[in-house]
């Protein structure tokens, strides 16, 4: 039933074998010890400062949806510094191996990458970027901030959503254990047929590929019911559908592809683990398989995938405008139904990517059409955003830079994007990097909407806001580095550049490829901004400290609890009277009202399991990479004893009392009158309350903007 | 729109100190039937592979559906299948009365007749690879094998989880844990069914005729 | 909202099982695809009435059961089962029907025509 593989097997330990560590690799092995080194210093200071039983008590057994979702975003962070690294190298490579007269070392006749370890670090890249930096960051984000919108305790199933992070985190693992045992598939990250067959991808790179994205797809799957089942079922009272805070509708329209895509993947990934291990004929050449079939399949997600991570990057620039803008939202309504319009459609576009597989003209023009009727959501969206800044006071925090600079990038995507939808254009231009160009463009708005986020919400979690100024020089240089990266990969493009070459044979196109490599370089810079931006954050962090609405023009719920959240978010649960509950407090001056009474309140367990069952899921993901089939059943059989025994247990959860509640909301007042004594008057934000607009409120028409003085309430 | 009928500052209710929380039954089985949702989507998927891969050519002039299908063999695994469905509502029949034998006996009988219904798919699968069909077959074979598999896995899973369902409701009783995982475990089961309609219909007999 | 510490059995949709619903769709169901094997195996119809036929069967099976056995419908306790059914099911069609209309055009394209070919 099983396929022979080619080289060595043992019952023991399948495939591995100590030829597959690269240890002669001039740079993985360094690479490797400085790993050691790093996780020996990090795991003795834990040791040291005795922080264990806090690390496990605090944060690995967590079930606290604000936790998990910081712990995602870290999981995020570290990933995107990966996948960041992983274009550098590749980036290096281009501009390194340019023509026949290049140098070549490591081994490779050109640059220092042998095209078999190129096609490892472009898969590498493009797999860790889309999902495992972009799709936990938002998964991050949509953790901490919708049940605190929508004014819930946590989300619908606590340890639902520590089981997805740590299913996720198994995943992160897989790929990083790939840099070091065996190797990493070079198929590209959305692989192709036949490549990805046994006989032509003999290694263990594609098995390692296959589950990596497995346990994403699972992952993911569990968090965005999760999410769907919050929004629907956890709203506080009078939280209407037509209150929702923005992000949180976003969230929902993006979870809801989520769902309902990401099952296509886990298809499209099972049939080629079916190829790969039993010897079926989904994808090969021969015996009545398709080649396309997958490309098909995979799209079929993969196309909602990329509204699944766009969808939260809108609702997050949809917040930040806003609040910086001391205005309503525009076109509310119109947000909605555009995040719902782009998700329906999402789901008839996939064709797009494949125009060239030669379906016809009929397909390819239904499919081109369905393509640019995105653009009408997005425009919508774009104009909204535009609208809600007109005659408002705008304040440029770096938050707000970001989620500008995200506009700016979207219409540069979106505008590319409405060129490659036509399928003449797109037979011109297809694998070139204009296409690379193009979806980094888009990308990107993702990771300034994310940064933006960052700052924005930072101070909700943490209690403490980041620091401007090395905020806006990360902007800045990150910015630069954008233009430089991308511009010339655009004007490459058009030149003819193909994608993922490991060789470049056009000496011409040297000066474009040392400006991207100038870009990197810049990219650089911001990545050490960041980390000062850390450091300088984290030194100042009690000069910096803010209250519950620690911009002073936000609008919804989650700014009415304290900062950082009490890990039962909201002492009482808030009612909610208007769309922008916060605004609407402000301006009748009673967001500072407190409860006067409280009442019991019941909170989930936290548990172990779900970090046992996510170790459980690696072991199973590296048992199958390898073929140890003991190993496979072993593990199977532990996660589906270690869910039994859960169910078995069940989780009577605990009761905080009325009385501890008061103690600890007094407790946490105190810091709040302690940090507004000397809380910072910000130059840029004159009006401390009181005169922001709201939905509600008569805005006068255009004549008298709002922003021109406190008398219009 | 809602936010213009916004009640008057001074009267509103800010905090609500009543509020109980979320329906915890409704909320767990609204969760699941969302999976149950993703879980048709994975089946979706697969009969568009199947679609693709049930041309003629698909088969590498190997043998068919219509070599290999026989229509009353399986007619007689989706009696056993609609059977087993029923007998596990009739069981939440007796959930409403408080009945936990009725239960019992219903877990019971649908447990029997899901076994019955792999036992008949096993002995299927293995007729087929005597006769020379197996996943290394051609490409037509192996989406025939692996969707109808697919489906006989959720069945295998079904089966466990009505077992751990009867030893819970044997020690804990009602409970509102137990009685919504009945509740979940009675969507996936009835779900297996409307799946099997499926692949009975587009698979077993749309191949057989073609 | 306070179901959950009720009773659990009082639950509603606890309360909506129905061992007539079950039976109704139980025999609906087993009937139309006794119908649907009986006509397949005697070759009744000419193959695309045939399928025509057999698509009719399976379409009310499935309503039948997704009423009498989900409970699919518009009552308070169900509505967000249904709503989220209904906007699956355009995807399920999509998935499939885009799927099967293109790769039937690129093998009109690209496969020689063999006979017996759909």
């Amino acid at each position: 039933m099983l396929v022979q593989v080619p080289g060595g097997w043992n019952p023991l330990l399948g495939r591995l074998a100590i030829d597959q560590i690269p240890y002669t690799n001039p740079i993985l092995a360094p690479l490797f010890v400085a790993v050691v080194i790093g996780a020996v210093i990090i795991l003795g200071l834990i040791t040291y400062y005795h922080k264990w039983g806090y690390l496990w008590k605090e944060w690995l057994t967590t079930v606290d949806h604000k936790k998990l979702g910081v712990m995602y975003i870290i999981l995020g962070l570290v990933m995107l510094f990966r996948g960041f690294i992983d274009g550098l190298m590749i980036r290096t490579q281009q501009v390194w191996a340019n023509g026949p007269q290049s140098s070549g070392v490591f081994g490779a006749v050109h640059g220092y990458l042998t095209p078999f370890h190129f096609g490892q670090v472009y898969s590498a890249h493009g797999l860790i970027m889309i999902l495992l930096a972009a799709t936990p960051l938002l998964v991050g984000f949509m953790n901490i901030i919708v049940p605190l919108q929508v004014g819930a305790r946590d989300m619908a199933y606590p340890y639902l959503n520590a089981l997805g992070l740590w299913i996720t985190a198994a995943a992160v693992a897989l790929i990083m254990i790939s840099l070091f045992v065996g190797d990493f598939a070079h198929n590209g990250w959305f692989g192709y047929a036949p490549i990805f067959e046994l006989q032509y991808s003999p290694g263990v790179g594609v098995d390692y590929w296959i589950w990596t994205l497995e346990l994403t797809a699972l992952g993911t799957t569990l968090g965005g019911i999760n999410l769907i089942a919050t929004i629907v079922k956890m709203r506080a009272p009078g939280m209407t559908w037509f209150r929702l805070p923005i992000f949180t509708w976003a969230s929902l329209s993006a979870n809801i592809i989520a769902l309902t895509s990401f099952p296509a993947l886990q298809v499209a990934l099972f049939l080629v683990a079916c190829d790969r291990y039993l010897g079926s004929h989904f994808f090969t050449a021969g015996f009545g398989g398709n080649l396309m079939l997958y490309t098909n399949l995979f799209w079929i997600w993969g196309h909602p995938e990329v509204y699944f991570v766009i969808l939260p990057a809108f609702g997050m620039m949809s917040e930040i405008f806003p609040a910086f803008s001391e205005k309503p939202l525009f076109g509310y309504i119109t947000m909605v139904a555009a995040s719902f319009a782009i998700a329906g459609v999402s789901w008839l576009v996939w064709l797009h990517h494949f125009f060239t597989m030669g379906a016809g003209p009929d397909v390819n023009s239904f499919f081109s059409v369905a393509t640019m009727l995105v653009g009408i959501p997005t425009g919508v969206k774009v104009f909204n955003w535009a609208f809600t800044m007109y005659r408002g006071r705008i304040t440029y925090t770096a938050a707000m830079l970001w989620a500008i600079g995200a506009l700016f990038l979207l219409l540069v995507g979106g505008l590319t994007g409405m060129m490659l939808a036509i399928p003449a254009i797109n037979y011109m231009v297809h694998n070139s990097v204009f296409v690379i160009a193009h979806f980094h463009s888009m990308l990107l708005v993702i990771v300034y909407a994310i940064f933006g986020s960052v700052l924005f919400w930072f101070p909700k979690v943490f209690g403490f806001k980041l620091d401007e100024f090395w905020a806006k020089t990360m902007f800045w240089l990150f910015s630069a580095g954008s233009v430089l990266v991308f511009v010339p990969m655009y004007m490459l493009g058009f030149m003819g550049q193909t994608r993922r070459l490991d060789y470049v044979f056009n000496t011409a196109w040297h000066p474009y490829l040392v400006t991207e490599e100038i870009g990197i370089a810049v990219y650089c810079l911001s990545v050490a901004a960041f980390f000062v931006l850390l450091y300088v954050s984290i030194r100042d962090r009690v000069k910096n400290r803010v209250g519950q609405d620690a911009w002073g023009t936000s609008r919804s719920l989650e700014w009415l609890t304290h900062s950082p959240v009490p890990f039962y978010n909201f002492a009482v649960t808030p009612h909610v009277n208007a769309r922008d509950e916060l605004a609407w407090r402000r301006h009748n001056g009673i967001n500072e009202a407190q409860p006067t009474q409280y009442v019991d309140i019941h909170m989930p367990n936290n548990t172990g399991v779900a970090i046992y069952i996510g170790a459980l899921t690696f072991v199973l993901g590296f048992a199958l990479t390898w073929r140890m089939w003991w190993l496979c059943l072993l593990s199977l059989v532990a996660i589906i004893a270690l869910m039994i025994v859960r169910s078995w247990r069940g989780d009577p959860g605990y009761i905080i009392t009325a009385a501890e509640l008061e103690k600890m909301e007094r407790e946490a007042m105190q810091r709040q009158q302690q940090v507004e004594g000397h809380l910072p008057h910000h130059g840029g934000q004159a009006v401390p309350g009181g005169a922001m607009a709201y939905e509600g409120q008569k805005v006068s028409p255009l004549g008298t903007p709002p922003s021109s003085g406190g008398d219009h309430h | 729109m809602s936010a213009h009928d916004s009640p008057d500052p001074s009267k509103a209710v800010l905090w609500d100190t009543h509020y109980h929380g979320h329906d915890v039954i409704s909320t767990r089985s609204f969760g699941y039937f969302l999976y149950l949702l993703s879980d048709g989507m994975l089946f979706a998927t697969l009969f568009a592979a199947y679609g693709v891969l049930s041309y003629s050519h698909s088969y590498f002039n190997g043998q068919t559906p219509a070599d290999f299908v026989h229509p009353w063999y399986t007619f007689t695994q989706t009696v056993a299948l609609f059977l087993s469905v029923l007998a596990y509502g009739m069981g939440m029949s007796a959930v409403k009365k408080g009945n936990k034998a009725g239960l019992m006996n219903g877990l019971i009988a649908a447990f029997v007749l899901g076994v019955i219904f792999l036992g008949l798919d096993i002995h299927d699968m293995m007729d087929l690879a005597a006769h020379g069909v197996t996943v290394q077959t051609s490409g037509g074979a192996s989406a025939f094998i692996v969707l109808t598999q697919v489906h006989a896995a959720h069945i295998f899973f079904g089966l466990l989880w009505i077992l751990v369902m009867m030893a819970q409701v044997a020690a804990k009783g009602f409970t509102t844990d137990t009685v919504g995982r009945l509740l979940s475990l009675r969507m996936f089961w009835h779900l297996q069914a409307i799946i099997w309609v499926f692949v009975f219909v587009f698979v077993y007999l749309w191949g057989y005729m073609s | 909202m306070s179901h959950g510490h009720d009773n659990p059995i009082l639950h509603p949709e606890v309360q909506m099982s129905s061992t007539r619903g079950y039976f109704t769709g139980f025999l609906i169901s087993l009937v139309l695809m006794a119908a649907a094997t009986a006509m397949v195996s005697s070759h009744a119809f000419p193959p695309f009435g045939l399928l025509m036929v057999i698509t009719i069967c399976a379409a009310i099976a499935i309503i039948a059961q997704i009423y009498f056995l989900l409970h699919i419908d518009v009552s308070e306790h169900n509505i967000w089962n249904t709503v989220s059914l209904v906007l699956f099911i355009p995807l399920f069609i999509f998935t499939i029907g885009l799927t099967w209309w293109m790769f039937s055009q690129l093998y009109l394209r690209t496969m020689p025509m063999m006979p017996g070919m759909h």
